[in-house]
């Protein structure tokens, strides 16, 4: 046990400095006036330790401390006074402390972190207040005494040495439970919760319970330092207690480093001498304090301890992704018994919009489902359902999982009945080692359930990295903790949100394998995902949806057959108005040539080259994640891409983007304004530009100038969304999914006036989900396949179909449909 | 009767203070995504300039405009020197540097003009009789000048372009950025208003208590608690807010307990921020995966 050990040592480093600095102060090797600086820093210690240790471990931070130390100091000299025992003392102040806390704590969870340093500083105003006013306990301005105050070991009077020696034993013990409290689950639990308050809940963890219970925790020890300031002083007044100490408290947390238990020493030592500091370079104490400050949050928002620390530390060693160690085969078993779970008519509305509209749908245990559909399908509101994270959605219908109720159950229950889900962008605790990750699960982590976790970090292939931070990892292993986490704890049912995206091939067969085994242990596995390839590899059942509910369901060989389901990915129509023919010698006006973007570890764009023509409708298609949208952003202009080049010949672009974003809450007017006037339009030219795009606008639009953006449907938002990149004047007018969530009549209206803007010679770049839509309306097609060209033709050309089609799927698929794969790829 | 007439009086008077105070931190916060705490003390830093022309024969309206112009440029300077290098989204570190500057500035001010209290001119004396009430004519002024600058900026926002595109990037400043306004612009102009109606807010409040280096922080805990009503992005929520801090403080006071006019207030504010965090005006924005 070399970890437990290293624990032991560390966590006794603080009480053997203090023995050292109090057998210094006992032969009197400090002159007075050091010693009680010194005894003062022990102090501030303990504060900052509280302040910073809330900040860095709950993201809590607490301008409102000046409120618990002062507490502490005058439950001191109101006990001294009516001879309480420093027994008693302490234990009323850690009582009274931690209950205010606790309370400011709960309050607090429900905000977020600016709303709680807002709301602890008016807590420490008030608590002024109360004790400038409150002159029988407090003696108001004037200050009140600290007597003598008896202890079990003998009296301790008020300003003598005996407090100072008792204040440096007792910040030594402080900084010991510190770092024991370091290695301690609690901690994990905080910091994820800190840092994925939902995700949190998916492992079970309740965000406000940790947020209470540190807050208290924090505000007992600060009431306990406040308790030895006041012995220290010997007198205590409110002007110990300003605002001006909430913010130099946080000024000391952040120069030693949030969340850092030697930090929070360095943080005392800087508060404890920081008047003589300002005495020496000869300025104001607020001032130096300000300007530290500052320059912290400006220059060294780490702190100094992590960034001396980093220093020390070697470079971090380049990791290699581990094979799988094999494992005995499971004879595979045919799903069997009665559903695990079971939907039914199960609608999710969020407001007006309906998410999911009565779905219904069961899983058997030993049996993998796969739910696909496009993008705004309702296949992620399936998922948060399922998992009790739909936010603010009313929710109706029934869910039975095991022979209990589903839906009613809180969040973080749900994995205890047995159920685990991972999530898109894997979303792991990034501030928690990959071994923290999965231990921060429980409440107490006991030597079993360490090696259980190393076990299965060992056959998942992360034990290399188990004491690495997931950031510093690729996303591949990201997602296989991700999934470790899901699965820590044998649940009966999987829930996997996108196990394959952003994965290259090996790590998708990786994962794959990793989905049959646990299928194969018996589990019922639910998986969403764009990538169909590896998905019906893996899938007994496919469940399609549409619009919020489902609209076929077969085996993954036959789903692709449904009409209805193929129309719901390629579309069926045929019928637009097709643009007019352009001359087949338009100049180039945008020009991309080995285009790359990486978001991260993710690519999402290669080695694209793609040629824009004057007064052409080029569609670029592709599936939900294909590189659509990062494609329009680098042709607009607006995203600068990681590699390659893009050419602009004297054009401007306009840019119409993904769910129309519009500012709601402004007029329609005002919508079309603003972009005049980001154009740098003015007065009468605004005014004339204005006139000129509204009459563009259908008549049932324009006539509402007047009313906010909010009370317009899907259809008319999307016209006003292309007014609004109308007004700036664009040469090139990129679309982005302009049909996404609107009914089929608004669509053909939307696409109508798409090629009557083509008509007028507009260059339009339309990105589009359905190949069908996109072959109708545009003389030229491009089809992405994660993030890559995947086929390239001319939207008149019979044969660019069945190729277009293919290369949309991936190949293997349009294989198993009977099409042929023209293109090698 | 009459009493209590006039504590309303005088509590819509110092509400109109507060409500123009927060009006001036939403208003920033909404732009910037910065509380900005050293709105106080930047204001205080334009009162001890107005009350240095005062001294050498200015007007007092000429000092009230002096006041103004030297809160704006201090605080597009601070913007400029300390937040802007912070980068965007980060709410916390950006309330704390303000804290630090508000500290600076404060010790600034005590160094150069003495803590020592002084008589801030009231723009207008006396008093105007309503029936049996002794009304005094600055806080009918107040009201009036918080009203035509609150009408001001509603005008401002509403109704022009500026206001428009300001609007725009409090809604979405992702959004304004795809179409192509400038943050920084829209920021300076967030910050210059801001601060602009925090001085006037200043120059309306220092007659009634003289002028020392902390003279606005009890205003602005009274602002920070009206906007806490209200909703931090609302501007209507800042002015009622204000508004209703006043009207109860001055009740508080009168009725209650002279000593702890702000317990009474904060806790008024803290339940009703139990029953709806949001605050009366505020939009609840949504945590996702």
């Amino acid at each position: 046990m070399t970890f437990l050990g290293s624990t032991t040592v560390r966590a006794l480093l603080g009480p053997l400095a203090a023995a050292v600095v109090i057998a210094l102060m006992s032969v009197g090797a400090l002159p007075p006036y050091q010693a009680y600086s010194v005894a003062l820093a022990a102090v501030y210690t303990i504060v900052v330790l509280s302040v910073g240790l809330l900040a860095g471990w709950s993201g809590i931070w607490s301008v409102g401390h000046p409120a618990f130390f002062a507490l502490g100091a005058y439950f001191a000299a109101y006990g001294s006074g009516h001879g309480w025992s420093l027994e008693t003392i302490l234990l009323g102040t850690v009582v009274s402390a931690a209950a205010l806390g606790g309370f400011v704590g709960y309050a607090g969870a429900r905000f977020s972190t600016l709303y709680i340093a807002l709301l602890t500083l008016a807590f420490s105003l008030v608590s002024l207040e109360v004790i400038h006013r409150w002159t029988a306990v407090t003696g108001g301005d004037q200050g009140v005494p600290v007597a003598e105050v008896p202890t079990l070991a003998g009296p301790v009077p008020g300003g003598g040495t005996e407090a100072q020696l008792l204040s440096v034993a007792a910040a030594g013990i402080c900084l010991a439970i510190a770092v024991v409290a370091k290695g301690s689950a609690l901690r994990m639990r905080l910091v994820a919760a800190k840092s994925h308050p939902l995700v949190a809940q998916s492992v079970g963890i309740a965000p406000e319970a940790q947020s209470a219970l540190s807050f208290a925790v924090s505000a007992a020890f600060t009431g306990v330092g406040g308790v030895l300031l006041g012995l220290m002083t010997g007198f205590v007044s409110p002007d110990l207690f300003s605002l001006n100490l909430g913010v130099s408290l946080i000024a000391s947390c952040v120069l030693g480093g949030v969340g850092s238990v030697l930090g929070a020493v360095v943080g005392g030592v800087y508060l404890a001498w920081s008047p003589t500091l300002a005495g020496a370079v000869g300025l104001p104490q607020p001032v130096v304090q300000g300007l530290v400050l500052i320059a912290a949050l400006l220059f060294l928002p780490g702190g100094v301890v992590p960034f001396l620390g980093k220093l020390v530390r070697k470079r971090p060693r380049k990791t290699r992704p581990v094979a799988l160690l094999p494992e005995p085969e499971i004879v595979r078993r045919t799903p069997e018994g009665p559903p695990l779970l079971t939907l039914n008519d199960v609608s999710v509305r969020f407001g007006g919009l309906k998410a999911l509209e009565e779905a219904s749908l069961s899983v058997r245990r030993g049996e993998v489902l796969a739910v696909i559909g496009p993008n705004g399908a309702g296949k992620t509101t399936l998922l948060n359902v399922l998992s009790g994270l739909s936010g603010g959605g009313k929710i109706e219908g029934a869910a039975q999982f095991d022979g209990g109720q589903l839906l009613t159950a809180r969040a973080t229950a749900r994995r205890r009945f047995g159920m685990g889900r991972t999530f898109q962008h894997a979303e792991t605790f990034d501030e928690l080692t990959v071994v923290e990750n999965l231990l921060c699960a429980h409440r107490r982590i006991t030597s079993r359930r360490r090696t259980a976790v190393l076990d299965l970090l060992n056959r998942v292939g992360l034990a290399d990295v188990a004491d690495r931070n997931p950031a510093d990892l690729p996303f591949g292993l990201q997602k296989r903790l991700d999934l470790a986490r899901a699965v820590a704890e044998d649940p009966k049912l999987l829930v996997l949100d996108e196990p394959f995206g952003g994965l290259d091939a090996d790590e998708r067969a990786i994962a794959a394998k990793q989905i049959e085994r646990l299928r194969d242990g018996g589990a019922a596995v639910l998986i969403i995902d764009h990538v169909l390839d590896d998905l019906f590899a893996v899938a007994d059942r496919v469940v399609a949806f549409d619009f919020g509910k489902p609209i076929g369901e077969g085996p993954p060989g036959e789903v692709l057959q449904d009409s209805a389901v193929l129309a719901s990915y390629l579309g069926t129509s045929t019928s637009r108005v097709r643009p007019a023919d352009r001359p087949d010698d338009a100049p180039v006006v945008v020009r991309l040539a080995g285009i790359e973007h990486h978001y991260g570890g993710i690519t999402a764009l290669r080695g694209i080259d793609l040629d824009v023509h004057r007064g052409a409708v080029l569609g670029v298609v592709g599936a939900n994640g294909a590189g659509k949208s990062t494609l329009g952003r680098v042709l607009h202009g607006s995203l600068r891409p990681s590699g390659g080049s893009r050419e602009v010949l004297d054009v401007r672009a306009g840019l119409v983007p993904e769910g129309r974003a519009l500012f709601k809450t402004l007029s329609l007017k005002e919508n079309l304004e603003v972009a005049a006037y980001a154009a740098g339009l003015k007065g009468a030219r605004l005014r004339a530009r204005l006139d000129e795009t509204a009459g563009w606008l259908p008549p049932r639009v324009r006539d509402r100038l007047g009313v906010q953006a909010a009370g317009l449907s899907g259809g008319e938002q999307q016209m006003l969304a292309i007014a609004r990149a109308l007004m700036a004047e664009p040469d090139v007018l990129i679309v982005d999914e302009p049909a996404l969530g609107l009914a089929p009549a608004l669509v053909d209206e939307v696409y109508t006036r798409l090629a009557e803007l083509a008509d007028g010679g507009m260059t339009v770049v339309l990105l589009e989900q359905l190949l069908s839509r996109a072959l109708a309306s545009c003389h030229e097609v491009v089809v992405l396949h994660e993030g890559v060209v995947a086929a390239k033709g001319a939207a008149t050309d019979p044969a660019f179909t069945a190729r277009a089609e293919s290369a949309y799927f991936g190949g293997e698929h349009a294989v198993a449909l009977g099409m042929t794969a023209l293109e090698p790829r | 009767m009459d009493q209590l007439l006039l504590v309303l009086v005088s509590g819509v008077a110092s509400g109109a203070i507060y409500g123009l105070m927060g009006l001036g931190l939403v208003i920033i916060y909404r732009a910037t995504d910065v509380v900005n705490f050293a709105l106080a003390s930047l204001a205080t830093l334009g009162l001890y300039v107005a009350i240095t022309f005062h001294d050498n024969g200015t007007a007092v309206i000429v000092g009230v405009l002096g006041a103004v112009a030297v809160t704006v440029v201090a605080g597009l300077a601070v913007r400029e020197v300390v937040i802007r290098p912070l980068g965007q989204g980060q709410l916390f570190a950006a309330l704390v540097v303000t804290m630090g500057v508000a500290l600076i500035a404060e010790s600034v001010i005590s160094e150069l003009w003495g803590t020592q209290p002084k008589a801030f001119p009231s723009i207008v004396d006396g008093t105007v009789r309503v029936g049996e009430l002794a009304i005094p004519t600055q806080s009918l002024l107040t009201i009036a000048v918080a009203g035509v600058a609150m009408a001001l900026v509603a005008f401002l926002f509403g109704r022009t372009t500026h206001g428009s595109a300001m609007r725009a990037v409090a809604e979405s400043a992702d959004t304004a950025q795809v179409i192509g306004i400038s943050a920084q612009r829209i920021a300076r102009m967030a910050w210059a208003l801001g601060l602009g109606l925090a001085a006037l807010a200043a120059c309306l409040y220092a007659p009634k208590v003289g002028l020392v280096p902390t003279v606005l922080s009890a205003p602005l805990f009274r602002a920070f608690a009206g906007i806490f009503l209200g909703g931090l992005n609302s501007m209507y929520g800042a002015v009622v807010g204000g508004l209703v801090v006043g009207v109860l403080e001055n009740l508080g006071a009168s009725y209650v307990s002279a000593s702890f006019r702000d317990t009474f207030v904060f806790s008024f504010t803290v339940l009703v921020l139990l029953i709806r965090p949001q605050g009366l005006f505020g939009t609840r924005t949504f945590q996702r995966v």
